[in-house]
C-alpha cells in the first residue's frame, strides 16, 4: 500500500480530510514532544498519550489516514527531538509498524464489537512487541533480553488501558462525536 | 459512546492481554529453568555429574579429608569441608546456573548448571 499522507489527488488538491489528517498529525508530534520531556523511571517506559491521535484517526477518518497520522508522526517528531535514522528512531517505526499491523487486524470489528478500550490495549502490547523484537534481532542480540520483556508487557497493559479510557473521553465530546464512523 | 466504555470484543482484547502478560512472566521467571545438574571436578579424578533432582549427600574424599555435598531438587550446597576458613561452605546454596563453591584443601571445584545462563552484567 503506498503511503496515503501521498495519496493526495493533485487534480483535487488539498482535501478536507488532509487537513483533518495534518491536524491530527500535529496534535499528535506535540503530544510525541510533551512526553519526551516527561522525566520516565525506566528508559523507555512512556505513556505512549500520541497513540490517542491515532486511535481518533482510525476511528474517525480510517485506517489509511491512521497510518498517515503515525508516520508523520514518527518522522515529525523525531526531526525535532533530533533523533532521526538513529535507533530510537527505528524503535519507533517498528511500534508504529506493529501498532497499525493490529489495528488493521482489528478494524473490521472496530466499531461494533471492539471499542477505543480493546484496540488501545492491543496497540501497547503490538507496540512493545515490535520495538522488543527489533532491539533483540538487531539492537541489542543478548540471550538475557527476553528477561525485560514481562514488566515491559505489563506496562503496555496499563498505559494501553489508560490511553484507550481516555480516546473514548476524547470520543465522546460532541465535536468529535460527528465524524466518529458507526 | 452509545452503549458505555466496553465491548465484548474490549473485555476479550484486555482478558488476552492480560494471559499474555500472566504468561510471559511466568515463562520467563520460572525457576525450572534453573539449576539441573552438579557438576563435581576434583584434581585427578573424573569429573562426575549428579542430576538435582531428588534429595540425598555425598561424601567426597580428597587429600584434606572428607567433603559433605548436599543436593536438593534444583540446589546443591558444600555442607561441611575440611577447610579451616570454611570458604567452601561459605558458597552456600548454588541454585542459579554457574554458581561455584571451591575447596582448595580437597582440590575440588562444585559447579551447577541451569538451561539458561542467568545474568551476568547488565547494561544500557
Amino acid at each position: 500500500m503506498n503511503t496515503p499522507a501521498m495519496s493526495a489527488d493533485p487534480h483535487t488538491g488539498i482535501t478536507r480530510h488532509d487537513r483533518a489528517i495534518a491536524a491530527l498529525a500535529a496534535i499528535a508530534i506535540g503530544i510525541q514532544i510533551l512526553e519526551a520531556a516527561i522525566p520516565s523511571p525506566v528508559p523507555g517506559l512512556k505513556p505512549g498519550l500520541a497513540n490517542i491521535i491515532t486511535l481518533i484517526a482510525l476511528l474517525t477518518l480510517g485506517w489509511r489516514a491512521a497510518v498517515a497520522v503515525t508516520l508523520i508522526r514518527v518522522v515529525g517528531s523525531s526531526l525535532l527531538l533530533g533523533t532521526l535514522l538513529s535507533p530510537t528512531f527505528w524503535l519507533s517505526i517498528a511500534g508504529a509498524v506493529a501498532t497499525l499491523a493490529i489495528l488493521a487486524l482489528l478494524r473490521p470489528l472496530a466499531p461494533r464489537h471492539v471499542g477505543p478500550v480493546g484496540l488501545a490495549i492491543a496497540a501497547a502490547m503490538a507496540h512493545i512487541t515490535g520495538q522488543f523484537l527489533l532491539a533483540w534481532m538487531v539492537i541489542i542480540p543478548h540471550p538475557n533480553l527476553p528477561f525485560v520483556l514481562p514488566p515491559l508487557l505489563l506496562a503496555a497493559l496499563i498505559t494501553g488501558s489508560l490511553t484507550g479510557i481516555l480516546t473514548a473521553h476524547v470520543l465522546a465530546d460532541p465535536r468529535i462525536q460527528r465524524h466518529v464512523r458507526h | 459512546m452509545k452503549q458505555g466504555l466496553l465491548r465484548w470484543g474490549d473485555v476479550l482484547i484486555g482478558a488476552a492481554a492480560t494471559t499474555v502478560v500472566v504468561a510471559a512472566f511466568t515463562l520467563t521467571y520460572s525457576p525450572s529453568g534453573d539449576a539441573r545438574l552438579l557438576v563435581i571436578s576434583q584434581a585427578g579424578a573424573a569429573t562426575q555429574h549428579e542430576p538435582l533432582d531428588r534429595t540425598r549427600v555425598l561424601e567426597i574424599q580428597g587429600p584434606a579429608g572428607i567433603t559433605r555435598v548436599e543436593i536438593e531438587p534444583g540446589r546443591a550446597r558444600c555442607a561441611d569441608s575440611p577447610g579451616r576458613q570454611n570458604i567452601c561452605e561459605s558458597s552456600g546454596w548454588l541454585q542459579a546456573h554457574g554458581d561455584v563453591a571451591v575447596s582448595l584443601p580437597n582440590r575440588l571445584t562444585l559447579q551447577v548448571l541451569g538451561a539458561e545462563p542467568g545474568f551476568d552484567s547488565m547494561h544500557y
